[in-house]
């Protein structure tokens, strides 16, 4: 469960947002809405001058970035100069996990990587594939995705995979997207407008 | 017309100007077997080991702050960086032999660890990292501010601390340029003449024992303390200008090539 009730100035424009929900989550809104502020708060890249992050139930508002276990992922991340495998492996590894040789194949076949190379010479859609792999299977308490499933091959399909791989790790995943339509992708639907109003909750898939 | 181009190139080659005589009169009337000596391309050779030696402890020293510069928002820290270059650099030979002399505490201390800076290669050395650290820094704090910190964030999502993520994620990343950061403040130790014309006038160590920085010999040639004059002082500073010019240019180059 993510719960996040936070206020954040940066510059002259000002985010007032609050956001609860677990499992998948689309945020949505247009450009300048605060969809990345809102992320990069979460994830304690900005600070929050008023209000609260928790995540699965422990506050994190005051974690630093290391300490929080919340990814951020957004369409540039990656390692360019590892191998793939060894990409995919990096934050488990970092983390001092070790999973097992079935979950890793699990996770690269249901993402649709197959791929052995060099990161910085995949296309850009299969370096997102292989940046939310890598997220995923260091098992963090939440995956926030900053417009990173935009531009990828049968999307829908993708982000259903990828939504299902994550609660089956018990994984709350946060994603953007300027269309309010992926909502029909998420559990949750949170609509941002102009980063001052409180953002709206709807039933995704009601 | 192209008034800027113009005055541009007219400014260019007054900067210029220094570069070409020597290079004319250094290999050409002027021209002095002294200075092409054995003397003379030992003390090239002990200015271009020196110089790499401090751009490795430019790499290993400094690369983290240039990254903390470059990440943070610690003006202060920003600015002091560039006192060792903004003082007369005598004042940097006086310091360290201020800081080793066997009459100070520091010295007394140093000195009773071996570490001697007095005609050593380590004190040329930590002169030349003193004076080519602030080119190294002022050089990667840009390029590392240039690259996309996605990678870095990411890295510290998944737990790895600043530090690691520098090591891990960023410096495999950054070869184009340490590369031009590393040539261009290589450039700048070679060019160091008052700071090493006090700490390490000659140096009494092998495998360079009484040899003298290049710059201290060109000036040993001019002030008449070696014999060849004026003459000499000219051909080898050419002979150091072509050793300089293309690790400068170099550097320059794949800076141009890394985008900045």
């Amino acid at each position: 469960m993510i719960e996040a009730n936070v206020r954040v100035q940066v510059g002259e424009f000002r985010l007032s947002a609050e956001l609860k929900g677990d499992g998948m989550i689309c945020l949505a809104g247009k450009n300048g809405t605060g969809k990345t502020t809102l992320l990069r708060a979460i994830a304690g890249f900005l600070p929050i001058a008023e209000g609260y992050v928790r995540v699965g139930g422990t506050d994190i508002t005051e974690s630093s970035v290391e300490e929080r276990d919340v990814i951020l992922v957004t369409p540039s991340t990656c390692f360019p100069h590892l191998g793939v495998d060894s990409h995919i492996m990096w934050g488990a590894r970092s983390k001092g996990l070790r999973p097992q040789k079935e979950a890793v194949l699990k996770v690269k076949s249901e993402l649709g990587i197959d791929y052995l190379g060099t990161v910085g010479n995949l296309s850009r859609g299969m370096r997102q594939r292989v940046a939310l792999a890598t997220a995923l299977l260091s098992s963090p308490r939440a995956i926030l995705v900053d417009e990173a499933f935009l531009g990828l091959n049968d999307r829908e399909a993708f982000v259903s995979a990828f939504g299902k791989l994550a609660k089956q790790a018990s994984v709350d995943v946060i994603f953007s997207s300027q269309d309010e339509a992926d909502g029909k992708l998420a559990d949750y639907l949170y609509v941002l407008d102009n980063g001052l109003a409180k953002s709206k909750q709807r039933e995704a898939n009601s | 017309m192209n008034w800027l181009r113009l005055i541009s190139v007219a400014s260019l080659l007054l900067l210029l100007v220094p570069i070409f005589v020597v290079l004319y009169y250094g290999l050409g009337p002027f021209r002095d077997a002294a200075g092409f000596s054995f003397q003379v391309l030992r003390s090239i050779e002990l200015t271009l080991f020196s110089s790499a030696l401090a751009v490795v402890a430019d790499f290993v020293l400094f690369t983290p702050l240039a990254y903390y510069l470059a990440r943070g928002n610690d003006r202060i820290t920003e600015s002091l960086v560039d006192i060792p270059v903004s003082v007369p650099h005598p004042i940097i030979g006086v310091a360290l032999l201020i800081l080793d002399s066997p009459v100070t505490p520091t010295g007394q201390f140093l000195l009773g660890l071996h570490i001697n800076f007095y005609n050593t290669i380590l004190g040329l050395v930590t002169a030349l990292v003193i004076m080519s650290a602030p080119i190294y820094v002022k050089s990667m704090e840009p390029y590392f501010e240039s690259k996309d910190p996605s990678p870095e964030e990411f890295a510290m999502g998944m737990g790895a601390s600043r530090l690691r993520t520098l090591y891990s994620i960023v410096l495999p990343n950054s070869y184009d340029g340490l590369s031009s950061a590393s040539l261009i403040s290589m450039s700048r130790a070679l060019s160091e003449f008052g700071s090493i014309s006090i700490i390490a006038f000659y140096v009494l160590q092998f495998p360079f024992y009484g040899v003298s920085p290049a710059s201290v010999t060109i000036y040993e040639f001019f002030s008449g303390n070696i014999s060849g004059g004026l003459n000499a002082a000219v051909t080898a500073s050419a002979a150091m200008i072509l050793v300089a010019i293309p690790i400068t240019l170099a550097g320059h180059m794949v800076r141009r090539r890394a985008g900045r």
